[in-house]
């Protein structure tokens, strides 16, 4: 085969595969900032802010921050400090354990979300009623049964990245710092914890992160206390409203910031590195010219524009009113709507001369079934026609048929904003 | 005092090593196995109102587990078809997401891992953003792509191929690009970390020896990759056939999965024990199958979560 025809059809694959990752989130933020009720990007009605302040005005949402934030805190702490135990002893555990210990531990990555949260009720609910104490006791509280919960699992992902970097560890070090005198504990807080922050660190995010957005097993154990993801989950099941989208807004611009300053701070370590490489003694001793923050760093530079685009798009949504723009809109439904229905009005008129032409003839059976044939009657009354409830019977079979439309909500229906509209 | 334990004392101190060993039998023993073993004692027990537990009702039965294949006692249909079928559309619907995508996925693990380059980084930037953003957003993110008045009906119809929106929802398209959207990343990094290590000389040498491109893969680096591809496949479908958020945003009102069963045991219907059980099942089934599949490819346990 042809290399450039390799090419291209690699590069087309690529933009397909990323098109399927990122265009739901690009939609997703879209539809934030459109003004109709139900979340969509097309057709595009007016740039709103709205659904911003309607987020921020909601009280569950912002008590679900706050248990997220508490419940996340506890699951680092634990899950980092066991993964660290787990990951310690893995290196040094009897060789014959070793495989059985680490299937034990790596377990829990493995088991469906849904069977550690009822694993954790079903045996704390017990433990609970074995020491006497009642529903209301802090270890049948929902705080600390998806801490535990969140924790089994999430452990093992602090343990997996924590022995990645401790596999690089000399052992030499402790036993020179015993040699020289230290305790176990000075050893393991001087020499052992230094060498192991950046993986502690990392893992520490990893864990946040994962139990910031858990849902299988915290969906068992909240009890009182609903996270943020339960809370959206609530939300997005019965009913759903772009200030939803807002929040995923919010949080991907958050994440993409995290990502590019990550990068940004990488790419410059990189760079001091390789000025230090080529610089000469005289350079070294009479001060190294570093490179600035920006110069060679395009996460930076992206960084910087991000930056500037949020201060710009929050400044103009301080001042910016669409409510001439929405009323714009609705007022064009309405026009829309009242076409239709005079269409309509015109048509049902045609129709019922026809009918009153051709009744004598053919009389009244060929309305077919029986619940449509009231619907149709009142056809012939051109007073249900303003309130735009019915369609012309010949369609109503149809419309029934395709179903679902309605269960979308009214917006798109253009009926439904007559009555607003008036 | 056994020996290995004084030793292990002797090498950590005794402060820091009883520490340590205290936190991980409290993992071990205390959040992974005695509550699986909780769960597991408990599906065999009636459901009893709590005075009544430890009470002479509380006897050992199957009756959980036969309710799963033969329904109510006196019920008018000699099997649970309802509660199977669920199951079984549940198992094979997760295998059908695994091969869909390794499918997907393999191509583009392989380019990250054999492409040198800056552009490298940037993909795989844009391949971690959307795994840090909540499960539920992107189950919503998709739900708004698929809906009745969604994106993608908008399109289809502005283009002329549908007259009327097609119901994704209700056909289960949107569940299942869901499932395969959540874990794209689960399968993609095992098999980036393993190819990443190939050398690349072997393609080449491959390559000079006159394979053809499809031979290269199948003979060389797929064989080298398995370890890869058998830890991601396994985490998807463990994970796909345990999902619960995208199965309750994006499926269809008439099809429920086996996690949304167990669900509704225990949030409705509040009859723990049978949701216990039910969750044994879908554990015990999923363990099997991944266990069976890595028998037949030949890989070993090992090499999991690598």
């Amino acid at each position: 085969m042809n290399t450039s025809l390799i090419r291209v059809s690699v590069w087309i694959y690529l933009a397909i595969f990323f098109a399927y990752l990122l265009g739901p989130l690009v939609i997703m933020s879209a539809t934030a900032f459109n003004s109709p009720a139900f979340p969509s990007a097309t057709p595009w009605e007016c740039l709103t802010f709205d659904w911003f302040s309607a987020l921020f005005q909601d009280a569950r949402i912002l008590n679900g921050i706050k248990n997220s934030l508490i419940i996340g805190a506890g699951t680092v702490v634990l899950s980092v400090l066991m993964g660290l135990a787990g990951a310690l002893l893995l290196t040094q555990i009897w060789p014959k354990l070793r495989a059985t210990y680490y299937t034990i531990i790596i377990a829990p990555i493995l088991i469906p979300g849904v069977v550690l949260g009822i694993s954790t009720l079903v045996f704390w609910d017990r433990v609970n009623r074995m020491l006497g104490l009642g529903p209301d006791s802090a270890l049948s509280s929902g705080l600390f049964l998806t801490v535990i919960g969140q924790s089994t699992f999430i452990a093992s992902y602090c343990m997996l990245v924590l022995v990645a970097r401790l596999q690089r560890y000399d052992v030499a070090l402790t036993e020179a710092a015993l040699d020289l005198g230290a305790t176990h504990a000075q050893a393991f807080r001087k020499v052992l914890l230094p060498f192991m922050r950046p993986a502690i660190a990392s893992s520490a995010v990893l864990a946040f992160l994962a139990s910031f957005e858990n849902y299988n097993t915290t969906t068992f154990t909240f009890g009182e206390y609903p996270t943020l993801t339960i809370e959206l989950a609530q939300k997005v099941r019965y009913g759903i409203s772009p200030a939803i989208s807002s929040l995923a807004f919010i949080i991907v611009v958050l994440t993409v910031f995290a990502a590019l300053a990550n990068e940004a701070l990488i790419r410059r370590r990189e760079l001091v590195a390789a000025a230090r490489r080529k610089a000469t003694v005289a350079e070294l001793t009479g001060g190294l010219k570093l490179p600035g923050f920006l110069s060679g760093n395009t996460a930076a530079v992206l960084l910087v524009v991000m930056g500037i685009g949020t201060v710009v798009v929050l400044g103009t949504a301080a001042t910016y009113r669409p409510d001439q723009c929405i009323a714009d809109v609705r007022e064009q439904k309405r026009l829309e709507a009242e076409k239709r229905a005079e269409e309509l009005r015109a048509r049902r008129d045609a129709e019922r001369k026809e009918k009153s032409t051709a009744e004598p003839a053919a009389p009244a059976p060929s309305t077919g079934a029986g619940n449509n044939s009231g619907s149709f009657g009142n056809v012939f009354n051109p007073g249900t026609l303003q309130d735009g409830a019915t369609t012309p019977a010949p369609d109503a079979q149809g419309s029934t048929g395709s179903g679902g439309n309605s269960g979308f909500g009214g917006v798109f229906d253009p009926n439904a904003l007559q009555g607003s509209g008036n | 005092m056994p020996r290995f334990l004084k030793d292990f004392l002797n090498r950590n101190g005794t402060g820091p090593g009883l520490v340590m060993l205290g936190l991980v039998l409290f993992w071990t023993v205390g959040l992974i196995i005695l509550p699986q073993l909780s769960m597991l004692d408990f599906s065999f027990r009636p459901n009893l109102p709590p005075p009544e537990m430890g009470g002479p009702k509380d006897v050992y039965t199957l009756e959980n587990y036969k309710y799963l294949v033969y329904g109510p006692e006196g019920g008018s249909q000699a099997y649970n078809a309802v509660d199977l079928m669920v199951f079984f559309r549940t198992l094979v619907a997760a295998v059908c997401v695994t091969v869909f995508n390794l499918v997907l996925c393999y191509p583009i693990a392989y380019y990250l891992g054999q492409t040198k380059g800056n552009h490298i980084r940037v993909l795989a930037l844009m391949l971690i953003i959307p795994y840090w953003i909540n499960e539920i957003l992107r189950a919503f993110a998709l739900r708004i792509i698929f809906g009745e008045t969604g994106v993608l009906n908008t399109i289809l119809t502005g283009a002329g191929l549908f007259d009327t929106p097609f119901d994704f929802i209700r056909n289960d398209y949107a569940l299942y690009a869901g499932l395969g959207y959540a874990y794209i990343l689960l399968m993609i990094f095992p098999i980036y970390n393993v190819i990443e290590s190939l050398d690349h000389n072997q393609i080449e040498a491959a390559r000079d020896l006159g394979a053809p491109w499809w031979r290269i893969h199948w003979r060389v680096v797929i064989p080298y990759a398995k370890p890869g591809i058998s830890s991601g496949c396994t985490m998807v479908f463990m994970l796909s056939a345990g999902a619960l958020a995208a199965p309750q945003i994006l499926g269809g009102p008439s099809s429920l999965w086996f996690t949304q069963l167990i669900y509704q045991q225990f949030n409705d219907s509040s009859d723990w024990p049978q949701g216990a059980a039910y969750a044994v099942v879908l554990l015990v089934t999923c363990v099997l199958l991944v266990l069976g599949a890595m028998r037949l490819f030949k890989v070993n346990m090992g090499d999991i979560g690598k």
